[in-house]
C-alpha cells in the first residue's frame, strides 16, 4: 500500500461512517472530510506522475466540493430547519455494516478488473472508487430526507471521479472543470428546489412525494 | 529488572489513573476536585471496614472477586501493554479473549448470587451489551492476527518489527475499536454515568451494590487494573504507528506510551463532561460503531496482508 491508496481508502471509510449517522450536519462534515481525503489522494498522484493538471483539479475539488458545497447545504438545512434523518428500510447501523460488505465486494471486483488491466498499480484507489459508488447508492436508498439524497449523489460522484482518475491517470483539464461546474450548478438548483418543496409541502420526505395531489 | 518495573506499575498505576480521570473531570467543570491520590485513601478505608455479606449469598459471592483479581493480574502478564514487558507465558489472542469473557462471567455470577433485584436488573443489561460487544473485541484482536499470521500478541507488538504504511490502518482501527469497546465495557460516559447513584439506570455500579469492605476494594482494584490494561494496549498500538518515522529506544517508547495514555484519559474525561448518557435503546447503535471499526480493521488486514 502506498500513500495514494491510504488516502483514498481513508476517504471511503469516512463515507461508510456517513451511512451510520442520522444527523445531517454530521453527514455533511463526513462528506467534506471524505472529499478532502479524495483530493489529497489525487494531489499525491499528481506529484507521483508530475502532472500539473491533476494538481489543479485537486485544489479545485478542495475549494468547491470540500468547502463550498457543505457550507451551502448547511445553510439550506438551517433555513428549512431539518436536523436529523431516519433510516428507511434497515436500522441505521445495519446500513453501515452493509456498506462494509460492499467495500469487501468492491475489493473482489478490483481484483477482477486488475486481471484485464495489468498496467495499473493502485488497486486501493479503484477499490475506494467502487466502494464510494456503492456507498452513495446505499445512502440514497436508505434515507428519507431530500438533502440526504443530494449528499448520497455527491458521494456517488466522488466515486466516479476517483475511478476515472485511477484508471485513466488524467483526463483533460477542461472536462474535469466542466464536470465540477455542472455539479456546482446542480447542487445549487437542488438547494432551490428543496426550499421550494419544503415551503409548499412543509416537509421534504421523499417517500411521501409520490402523492403530488393534495387530498 | 524489567519485570520488577512492570509489577510496580501494575500495583501503583491503576488507582492513580482513576484519580487522574476524576481530577481532569473536575478541572473541566471548573471545580478543584478531589486529591489525585483519593482512590488510594478510599481503598485503605475500605480495607479497614467490616464486610457485610447477605445471608442469601453463597461462597460464590466471596470467592469470585478474588478469582477475577487473579485473572486480571494473569492478563497483565499476557498482554503486551508496555513496550518493555517480555513474554512470561505464551500469549495467545484467543486465550486473552476467553479470559476477558471469563472475567465478565465471574462479575455476572457474583452479582446474581446476592439476589438483590437491582443487581440482577443491571446484570441483564450488562449481558445484553456483552453479547453485542463480544464480536467487536474478538474481531479487532483477530485483525492483528490476520495481518501478522501469528496469534502471539508479544510477537505482534514487538518493537523490532519493521513498520510500513500497511500496518498503520490496522493498528489505528484496532485502537479505535478498542476505545469504543472500553467505553461500554467500563461503563464510562455516553453508555453509563459512573457518578450517578440512580439504581435503575446504572450498570456497573448497580452490579457491585452489595459488595462492601475488602470485597469492594478488590472489585474496584480489578476494575481499574482492567482499565489500565485496555488503555495501555490502545496506546501501544497507536505508538507503534509512529515507528514508521522514528526508530525509538525502549525507554522513549515507554514515555510515548504513557503520554498517549494521558491523552486518552483527557479524551475519556472530556467525553464524560460534555456528553449526556444515551438512552437504553440507543446504546446498540453506539456499539455498532465499535463493530464497524473492527470490521474495517479486519478488511484492511486482509487487503494489506503481504
Amino acid at each position: 500500500m502506498n500513500i495514494i491508496d491510504f488516502f483514498s481508502l481513508t476517504g471511503s471509510c469516512f463515507a461508510i461512517l456517513m451511512l451510520g449517522s442520522v444527523s445531517i450536519r454530521l453527514n455533511l462534515w463526513l462528506y467534506a472530510i471524505q472529499t478532502f481525503f479524495m483530493a489529497l489522494s489525487t494531489l499525491s498522484e499528481s506529484f507521483k506522475f508530475s502532472n500539473s493538471e491533476l494538481a489543479i483539479i485537486s485544489l479545485v475539488i478542495i475549494i468547491i466540493k470540500a468547502f463550498f458545497i457543505p457550507i451551502f447545504l448547511n445553510f439550506v438545512i438551517e433555513k428549512i430547519k431539518v436536523k436529523s434523518d431516519s433510516g428507511l428500510i434497515f436500522p441505521v447501523p445495519i446500513g453501515m455494516h452493509l456498506g462494509i460488505l460492499f467495500l469487501g465486494f468492491s475489493n473482489l471486483f478490483t481484483l477482477e478488473i486488475l486481471k484485464s488491466l495489468p498496467e495499473i498499480h493502485h488497486s486501493g484507489n479503484i477499490t475506494a472508487g467502487i466502494s464510494l459508488l456503492f456507498t452513495g447508492m446505499l445512502f440514497m436508498l436508505l434515507r428519507k430526507i431530500a438533502v440526504s439524497q443530494i449528499i448520497g449523489f455527491l458521494t456517488l460522484e466522488n466515486g466516479i471521479f476517483l475511478l476515472g482518475v485511477s484508471i485513466t491517470h488524467s483526463m483533460p483539464l477542461i472536462i474535469d472543470l466542466g464536470v465540477m461546474l455542472d455539479i456546482l450548478v446542480a447542487i445549487m438548483i437542488c438547494g432551490l428546489f428543496i426550499f421550494k418543496i419544503s415551503s409548499s409541502f412543509e416537509h421534504i420526505d421523499v417517500t411521501q412525494l409520490n402523492e403530488l395531489t393534495e387530498s | 529488572m524489567m519485570i520488577i518495573a512492570q509489577i510496580i506499575l501494575t500495583i501503583f498505576l491503576p488507582l492513580l489513573m482513576i484519580g487522574i480521570i476524576r481530577k481532569l473531570k473536575a478541572l473541566f467543570q471548573n471545580r478543584t476536585g478531589p486529591n489525585l491520590f483519593q482512590p488510594y485513601f478510599n481503598l485503605f478505608k475500605l480495607l479497614k471496614k467490616n464486610q457485610v455479606i447477605s445471608q442469601d449469598s453463597s461462597f460464590v459471592f466471596i470467592i469470585s472477586p478474588i478469582i477475577s483479581l487473579g485473572l486480571v493480574i494473569f492478563l497483565s502478564f499476557l498482554l503486551p501493554w508496555l513496550p518493555f514487558n517480555k513474554a512470561v507465558f505464551e500469549s495467545n489472542i484467543f486465550l486473552v479473549v476467553y479470559l476477558l469473557a471469563l472475567l465478565r462471567f465471574l462479575t455476572i455470577i457474583s452479582a446474581i448470587d446476592t439476589g438483590s433485584p437491582f443487581s440482577s436488573f443491571s446484570t441483564s443489561k450488562e449481558v445484553t451489551f456483552a453479547v453485542l460487544l463480544e464480536p467487536a473485541v474478538i474481531l479487532s484482536f483477530l485483525a492483528l492476527a490476520i495481518f501478522y499470521k501469528n496469534t502471539n500478541l508479544f510477537y505482534i507488538f514487538s518493537s523490532n518489527q519493521t513498520v510500513t504504511l500497511n500496518q498503520i490502518p490496522v493498528f489505528i482501527l484496532f485502537a479505535m475499536s478498542l476505545f469504543l469497546t472500553s467505553i461500554v465495557e467500563f461503563s464510562r460516559a455516553p453508555v453509563d454515568d459512573p457518578n450517578t447513584h440512580l439504581e435503575l439506570t446504572m450498570i456497573h455500579e448497580a452490579m457491585i451494590l452489595e459488595n462492601s469492605g475488602l470485597n469492594l476494594a478488590i472489585v474496584e482494584y480489578t476494575y481499574s487494573l482492567k482499565l489500565l490494561l485496555f488503555l495501555f494496549l490502545m496506546s501501544s498500538a497507536l505508538a507503534h504507528c509512529l515507528l514508521i518515522w522514528w526508530h525509538l529506544s525502549v525507554f522513549a517508547m515507554t514515555c510515548l506510551t504513557v503520554f498517549i495514555v494521558f491523552l486518552l484519559l483527557i479524551l475519556l474525561s472530556f467525553i464524560e463532561v460534555f456528553t449526556v448518557k444515551l438512552s437504553f435503546n440507543k446504546i446498540p447503535n453506539f456499539i455498532a460503531y465499535a463493530l464497524t471499526f473492527s470490521f474495517l480493521a479486519v478488511f484492511s488486514a486482509i487487503v494489506n496482508r503481504s
